[in-house]
């Protein structure tokens, strides 16, 4: 036995995270841990890496009670952990960055250059992987950061590695990668924490699962034994088919039209139509070409070729202003980013696309914007004190809320959703879900892009598929996440002797 | 609530100090004069204010109260009459700060290396212009603009009031106010939101450009000369006195009032420093370690409100 929680409990003022954290893992095994947003995979794993202290319970790693005051205490008892965003110094090379902070040294305090440069080789070499110690990290794929970051615990003789997340903005390819080398580190004796959402890759990767819920252990065992219908049931703590339901209804007129749509090298020959009432799922493995589609339409990237009509007048959307005035709405996938201006108030970002109506010769009309505010946070049952609250101090459904309001107001037809609920918890998905079958009843129709096939079964009217920049094919609403994946994944086409993978 | 009101406190403790310790502090003449010095800065300030809100920063306001005091006088002292002189000294700010406006956004580098660029670039003008000499010709009535007293007051008080009123409205009850907060706060959500980042951005640094033109023409009228060499430093007391009202670089907050309160503190500072018979060169100490002060005080209670 490697390492062992028991009874881990932590608080933040009034929150708790923690309530009873407890899981043990073994020398040479990957140990998933599951849970939902806010179940509190982060915290406890933040515990054991030194980066938080526990506020009761025990901890015994290699059989002897331990406490970690800070990440580097963790690191020199063999703990480390590899980060969803790299932690690394972007302009310093591989090797200087695996040696960070523990540089071989000369006298008079010189850096030992070229023996770092000597042992990273070696250590690359030795685990195949496709890096050059001096390579500038910057220049690397999010994939190649993390075999980096890799490279520094087994360079730090670490017996615990935790990736939280590690596959979630890689490529396919890459993410076989990462499972190769994770397994080889397993064979190596080295005891592999593993955080992730990503269903299919469950039995790729894992020995054993360990689930948490609310800030409690609700189970720990071999994976072997468990269906991924317990495994779900675990972590909702209900049936996912419960989770959301929505009757669809008979399409009306045509609101968008994409034909052609051409973006070399991340769009091609992308057509297909939305309609008022509908719900179009957009799936697709990451870099299959969604986001950039949505970019597209929405004016932020030029397109080479091909035609859109909006509400049958064909346009050329050269910006977001102009697709804004022509009544698209985008909620982007990066919400902080992009989606909100988290500084300012609530009812500021409402009316951020709205202002020329709201306001007379430039002066803004401020009783209308309060109750404006007032209404939608009302409508769309926005959590804070008031709308002058700021908006980056709501919770991440919330926020999400405020961002799709601000088109509500705008009035936009046309809505593009780009992963609407990532980084929210089930009971604001639902809610999310309501809102969007509310905007269809009211004559809007939507986009969705998900990589939550789930979801796109649960909402969507009908489902395209994307893979390499084309959409390859066009399902039923009820159809499977096999056939999904069978469009999202594989080749169906005759056509491909062009296409080569990223 | 109590401490963002602390740079007004500040200001009015200032104020009693002062006026128990010198009895110099309380005349007319002084209090007037504390106006007249801090005036210039102040209405400079008004604009760095919108400037700063929007995310950006202007490092060559002080080379365009030069170039717009220098050009203004020129006019006048070529018997273009006073309407007119103050006409192209406006024009000469406005369109200094449109330029600044339009390089940031079409060249789409940082405000910091294009405003330090023209800071240059408009001094040299500036000393190209005149030749590097002073222009002193003007007509004696101008004066009035920057020594004038108007109801008892000194008149520069009210053309500060009229233009903080005015900047005000423009931030709090107009849109191009409010794309300036959304701007500074989240560029990439404004531009995602449909707003015209680009041309409010040159709005807000022509804005600027104008309110530092007047401010240039006081200075004029203050000296009675165009000066090439004037209003050196300027730009960092114009920054200094937003960022101690609350003003904070990263964008997206500021307001008028507390600028204003953030100029007469350093106004009073440097004024009270005069009449103690304070070393000169402690009152350059005294308000750097006030502007650190402040803003580190507005940085905590920042960081309270978010945890």
């Amino acid at each position: 036995m490697l390492l062992q929680l028991k009874g881990i409990q932590k608080r933040f003022g009034g929150v708790v995270a923690l309530r009873d954290g407890n899981l043990s893992v073994n020398a040479g095994e990957v140990h998933l841990l599951m849970g939902e947003n806010g179940a509190g995979k982060s915290t406890l794993m933040k515990i054991v890496a030194g980066m938080q202290v526990a506020d009761d319970g025990e901890m015994l790693w290699k059989g002897q009670p331990a406490r970690f005051r800070n990440p580097s205490e963790a690191a020199r008892n063999g703990i480390a952990m590899v980060h969803q965003e790299s932690l690394l110094a972007p302009h310093l090379s591989i090797a200087e960055n695996i040696f960070l902070g523990r540089e071989e040294r000369l006298p008079l305090g010189w850096i030992n250059r070229s023996k770092m440069v000597r042992e990273a080789s070696r250590l690359i070499e030795d685990h195949r992987f496709p890096l050059q110690a001096d390579w500038r990290v910057d220049k690397l794929s999010p994939a190649g950061k993390q075999l980096v970051e890799i490279c520094r615990a087994i360079q730090q003789g670490s017996s615990l590695l935790i990736f939280d997340e590690p596959t979630s903005s890689l490529s396919e390819a890459e993410t076989k990668e990462v499972f190769r080398i994770v397994k080889a580190l397993c064979t190596r004796g080295i005891g592999v924490i593993y955080i992730t959402h990503r269903l299919e890759e469950l039995r790729v990767i894992g020995d054993r699962v360990t689930v948490l819920r609310d800030g409690q252990t609700v189970h720990s065992g071999p994976l072997g034994e468990l269906t991924t219908e317990q495994l779900i049931h675990h972590m909702v703590g209900r049936e996912v088919a419960a989770i959301y339901q929505r009757n669809p209804l008979p399409p009306g007129e045509e609101l968008l039209r994409v034909h052609n749509v051409t973006r070399a090298p991340a769009l091609r020959d992308i057509s297909f139509t939305l309609c008022a009432g509908e719900i179009v799922g957009m799936a697709g493995l990451v870099g299959a070409g969604r986001t950039e589609l949505c970019r597209a339409i929405f004016g932020v990237d030029p397109i080479d070729s091909g035609q859109i009509w909006i509400e049958g007048k064909q346009v050329r959307v050269r910006s977001p202003r102009e697709a804004v005035r022509a009544g698209v709405a985008l909620i982007p996938e990066d919400r902080q980013k992009t989606g909100l201006a988290t500084a300012l108030p609530i009812a500021y970002n409402l009316t951020m696309a709205s202002l020329p109506s709201v306001s007379r010769f430039g002066f803004l009309r401020l009783s209308s914007e309060r109750s404006i505010a007032g209404e939608y946070t009302k409508k769309l049952r926005i959590k804070a004190d008031s709308p002058k609250q700021r908006a980056g101090r709501l919770s991440g459904g919330n926020q999400q809320k405020v961002v799709i309001a601000k088109w509500l107001v705008r009035g936009a037809r046309v809505f593009l959703f780009d992963e609407p609920t990532r980084g929210i918890d089930v009971g604001a998905k639902v809610e999310v879900f309501e809102v969007m079958d509310s905007l269809v009843r009211s004559g809007a129709a939507i986009l969705m892009v998900s990589s939550e096939m789930s979801e796109l079964l649960q909402v969507a009217d009908r489902i395209l598929v994307m893979r390499q920049g084309r959409i390859t094919g066009e399902l039923p609403g009820h159809t499977t996440q096999e056939q999904i994946m069978r469009y999202a994944a594989f080749d169906t086409s005759v056509t491909t002797t062009e296409e080569h993978p990223a | 609530m109590i401490q963002r009101l602390l740079p007004f406190f500040t200001l009015i403790a200032l104020f009693i100090i002062l006026a128990i310790a010198s009895p110099n502090f309380l005349t007319s003449t002084n209090l007037s004069s504390v106006v007249r010095q801090t005036a210039v800065i102040n209405i400079m300030a008004l604009g760095m204010t919108l400037i700063i809100i929007s995310g950006g920063i202007d490092l060559s306001v002080g080379s365009i109260v030069a170039l717009g005091g220098l050009i203004g006088a020129t006019a006048m002292e070529k018997k273009w009459g006073i309407p007119a002189g103050m006409a192209v000294g406006l024009l000469i700010g406005t369109a200094c700060g449109f330029a600044n406006g339009l390089m940031i956004t079409s060249l789409r580098i940082n405000p910091f290396i294009v405003t330090l660029g023209t800071m240059g670039i408009f001094r040299g003008l500036a000393l190209i212009f005149s030749n590097g000499l002073p222009v002193h010709d003007i007509p004696p009535s101008f004066s009035y603009l920057g020594e004038g007293t108007l109801l008892g007051v000194p008149f520069v008080l009210w053309i500060l009031l009229f233009c903080a009123v005015l900047m005000h409205v423009l931030l709090e009850h107009t849109r191009l106010g409010r794309y300036a907060f959304s701007i500074g706060s989240n560029p990439d959500a404004a531009f995602y939101a449909g707003v015209p980042v680009r041309f409010d951005t040159i709005a807000v640094y022509s804005i600027a450009g104008l309110l530092t033109g007047l401010a240039g023409m006081i200075e004029a009228s203050r000296l009675m000369t165009g000066q090439p060499t004037g209003g050196q430093g300027y730009e960092l007391q114009a920054i200094a006195a937003v960022v101690i009202g609350g003003g904070s670089l990263r964008g997206g907050e500021g307001s008028v009032l507390g600028t204003l309160v953030g100029a007469f503190i350093m106004g009073l500072l440097s004024n009270g420093s005069d009449l103690l018979g304070t070393n000169p060169y402690w009152q350059q100490v005294i308000i750097g370690a006030v502007i650190i002060l402040a803003v580190s005080v507005d940085e905590l209670r920042k960081r309270r409100m978010s945890s």
